[in-house]
């Protein structure tokens, strides 16, 4: 019986692992390739991947709210060039800011949270969206009026208006000198690598504390974890600044490795691509864990590298590769989304 | 001395309608004190105030005082009254199924080692070996030797009871334990055993409220007793003066009638045939049942916990594996799902209120008839001639008819019944199973946890519905004594097995062999 219920949660991982090995084929790329590209989409991505647990294990949803995160973090990038810091100090004021910036923002989102109970992922999604156009404003009207200018570089020639393109060299070339190794010409970052581990490793120690299995409580049913003495909506709020935290760290860690920042639509996707990743690695909008979103997260950029070369070999038309990777992406929300909650509702029967 | 806990004019209110009015009740330390009233006294109300539940706040609060060593205090969340030493056993348990035993019982208290923090801080790493630990002893002292590890998901009713009591017990400090119907899912034998830790749980000076509809377990275990009755408390008795009688009349306001089956309508004819059935039911296992229900008669199914009677009804249900065969009208039953049976008219009605399924926020008549409406196609008519429509009318009438028939206590058949007490809700289940008219109904333990007047009602109902539309009940009960009043025979398992078919005049001496499995016929 147990074990029934264990092999239906890996089903959506091992068929997408299908996937991936039949585009791998379809696509004919060499191994080299896929593990620099892999291991580089890793680094950019896993952290984002990893704040959405938290909010899951509590019985929040899925938080499309890592948005916000990652637009404190470009924020940060643009405040920290705009003060003409660069290199090691640069990467430390960045660093610093975003955590700041996301300790209020996640407060705030707690605080929203508990007003809107039930109803979180709705809620998550219009307010990232909302937050979006906040965002824009600031840095398209905002600079060269209200806010003053020390970097000229990096404002467009009327003097108004954050650039849509800016360039963040400077701090990759910070991580790329200390600890980076070569894959195919490509620097890739041991400290980057090791600082995902080390957040994932977090993650996994947080839901092994008591703190961590009373979140998990408060999952299950929120109303039985209040009677059981557990302060829900301090914890709720706790969920929230640490993932918001996260989705900053990471956003930090994937704007730097990419190495240019596109100011107005560079966070657009985080939230559905890092969602996407977390269901396939097997987890629900219920239940997720660490392994859910490291394994999540190699699967589906595994998917993101093959599916397109696959679709122009399979096709002969470049559009029509990139019109099949959407395609991937979308689906692969839907159709582990739609596994997942089967699976939830079959193990629901049988309790 | 001054009293442990005082309660000075504590009132709470539900709307329009007092659940409790001018309370004025004191525990010492060490003592029982027993809470008995019919359902919606006001026992739960009285228990979720001083726990601090979030209905009550939720509802807008309480008024009255509290004092806890003399000292006023406010209660406004169950966090506050955890910290205060206070420890409570809910009726409705407040175990999470899907994790396991010693997640559950260790829960809010769980071993925590750190390198940064002092000894079980909430960000330490949980330590579970000293987990296991802790949750075998805790459950050892309660004499169960359930695997820490299983999920309370597997577990039986019974089980579960004593996993909800060991998460109490083992709080630290615990001062004040409330017990709400702690023995409602437990047989003689493993009640005997509850009692016997909370006199030493008394013993070590922790004070006792303990709520039960079980007249003869609270006159062996408290100190001292006051009855409730809407709201209001109207006796208190001490020592000598408890007597069961004297409590149930005053619980009620008058005598009580008990029901009795009088002939049996069983025409002979077998209805329902159970051939090597097997369901693999962790800590109940049905291991190859053969019996056959004959079509009119009301069959008891007993048997010590453990023995496999919930097996019986849960496997049909298909929700746990089973095997053999199980034939209805002769014909095999080939899939076992709630839904294929009920088309068919085999029934049956879960012992778990929650997987009952009251939809909370509907009237109590929309509850009354809605699986009627929507699966057994009553109470519809035509409207313009096209659509199938609820018919209000017959509705509302049926569902008058039920709530004065079992005296369900709402302000109108338009409450929503989540604002219904516990065994009310209970009512409305049974009403709804009424309402389906079916061949043959499977009950698990109807009367859990109502009160000895809701208990005859409900009886009363099951023996009429039998006698008045043929229908065949299989009663699936660990109350021996209603059973011997309502059954034609009563089939007692042992260890998974059928033990023995016995009639409902057999000595007691000829239940207690069957019950061990020894009963021989001679």
């Amino acid at each position: 019986m147990i074990k029934k219920i264990w092999k239906a949660e890996i089903i959506v991982p091992v068929l997408f692992i299908l996937i991936d090995i039949l585009c791998f084929i379809l696509s004919r790329v060499s191994t080299g390739f896929l593990v620099e590209q892999v291991s580089v989409r890793f680094i950019r991505n896993g952290v984002l991947v990893l704040s959405l647990i938290l909010p899951v294990v509590a019985g929040m949803g899925l938080n499309f709210c890592v948005t916000v995160g990652a637009m404190a973090a470009q924020a940060a990038y643009i405040i920290s060039l705009n003060h003409n810091l660069y290199g090691g100090p640069g990467v430390l004021a960045v660093f610093v800011m975003t955590i700041i910036f996301n300790l209020i923002i996640g407060f705030v989102l707690g605080k929203i949270m508990n007003l809107v109970k039930g109803k979180e992922m709705v809620t998550s999604i219009v307010i990232g969206s909302l937050s979006n156009y906040l965002y824009q404003l600031i840095f398209i009207a905002g600079y060269g009026t209200i806010l003053p200018v020390h970097n000229e570089n990096i404002i467009l020639k009327n003097g108004v208006g954050v650039e849509s393109m800016v360039d963040l060299k400077t701090y990759k070339e910070f991580f790329n000198s200390f600890g980076s190794v070569k894959v195919a010409q490509i620097p890739i970052s041991i400290f980057l690598i090791f600082m995902v581990f080390l957040l994932a490793f977090g993650m996994f120690y947080l839901l092994h504390t008591p703190f961590g299995k009373q979140v998990q409580v408060m999952g299950y049913d929120e109303k039985k974890a209040q009677t059981l003495g557990i302060p829900i909506d301090r914890y709720r709020i706790y969920v929230m600044i640490a993932s918001s935290v996260l989705a900053g760290i990471g956003q930090f860690i994937y704007l730097q490795n990419i190495g240019t920042l596109n100011t107005y639509t560079e966070h657009l996707n985080v939230d559905t691509f890092s969602c996407a990743a977390l269901l396939v690695g097997g987890a629900s909008i219920r239940r997720a864990n660490v392994k859910n979103a490291m394994v999540g997260v190699l699967i589906m950029h595994t998917l993101f590298v093959v599916s397109s070369i696959a679709g122009q070999n399979l096709f002969a038309n470049t559009a029509l590769g990139e019109y099949f990777r959407s395609f991937v992406v979308y689906g692969i929300i839907t159709f582990a989304l739609i596994m997942n909650l089967r699976i939830e509702n079959k193990k629901r029967m049988t309790g | 001395m001054t009293p442990f806990l005082e309660t000075k004019n504590l009132s709470k209110s539900f709307g329009s309608t007092d659940a409790l009015s001018n309370l004025n009740l004191s525990i010492h330390r060490g003592e029982i004190l027993g809470v008995v009233g019919a359902n919606g006294s006001g026992k739960t109300t009285l228990m979720n105030i001083l726990f601090g539940n979030s209905i009550i706040s939720e509802t807008g609060g309480y008024t009255g005082e509290i004092y806890i060593d003399g000292e006023k205090v406010e209660i406004p969340s169950s966090a506050d009254a955890i910290r205060l030493g206070l420890g409570m056993v809910h009726q409705e348990f407040m175990l999470i199924p899907e994790m396991s035993v010693e997640e559950n019982v260790t829960m809010g208290k769980e071993a925590s080692s750190s390198l940064f923090h002092k000894k079980n801080h909430a960000l330490g790493w949980l330590n579970q070996t000293k987990n296991q630990a802790f949750c075998k002893k805790t459950m050892e002292s309660l004499g169960m030797d359930i695997p820490p590890k299983t999920p309370v998901k597997f577990l039986s009713i019974t089980l579960r009871q004593f996993v909800e009591i060991a998460r109490e017990i083992s709080r630290n400090p615990l001062r004040l334990l409330l017990l709400d119907e702690p023995t409602a899912a437990l047989n003689y034998e493993d009640s005997l055993l509850l009692l016997q830790t909370l006199r030493e749980l008394a013993g070590r000076g922790v004070s006792i409220l303990f709520c039960s509809h079980r007249l003869q377990e609270i006159c062996r275990i408290c100190d001292r007793v006051i009855v409730l009755r809407d709201g209001k408390q109207v006796d208190e008795y001490t020592g000598q003066e408890m007597r069961p009688d004297r409590m149930a009349k005053a619980m009620i306001g008058h005598t009580i009638r008990t029901v009795h089956k009088t002939a049996s309508s069983s025409s002979g004819e077998t209805i329902l045939q159970f051939s090597d059935y097997q369901v693999a039911m962790p800590a109940d296992e049905l291991r190859g049942l053969n019996l056959s229900v004959l079509r009119g008669e009301i069959l008891g199914i007993s048997s010590l916990s453990g023995g496999g009677k919930s097996a019986v009804g849960y496997g049909l249900m298909g929700m746990f594996p089973s095997s053999g065969r199980v034939q209805f009208h002769g014909e095999e039953i080939s899939s076992f799902s709630a839904t294929k049976l009920m088309r068919q008219g085999i029934l049956l009605l879960p012992d778990d209120r929650k997987q009952q399924g009251i939809l909370a926020d509907k009237s109590v008549t929309d509850n009354i008839v809605f699986t009627a409406f929507h699966a057994g196609a009553r109470f519809q008519k035509r409207a313009a001639g096209l659509f199938f429509v609820k018919d209000k009318k017959a509705a509302s009438a049926y569902a008058s008819q039920m709530i004065s028939r079992l005296q369900i206590k709402c302000s109108s058949p338009e409450q929503p019944s989540g604002e219904l007490s516990g065994g009310n809700q209970q009512k409305v289940c049974i009403a709804r199973t009424s309402a389906m008219n079916p061949e043959v109904l499977f009950v698990y333990e109807p009367t859990r946890g109502v009160d000895v007047e809701a208990k005859e009602k409900i009886l009363e109902l099951l023996v009429r519905m039998n006698k008045e539309e043929q229908t065949t009940i299989v009663m699936i009960s660990s109350e021996l004594d209603e059973l011997v009043r309502v059954c034609d025979r009563i089939a007692v398992l042992c260890e998974g097995t059928l033990s023995a078919i016995l009639p409902p005049d057999a000595t007691e001496e000829a239940f207690g062999l069957a019950y061990a499995g020894e009963w021989t016929h001679d």
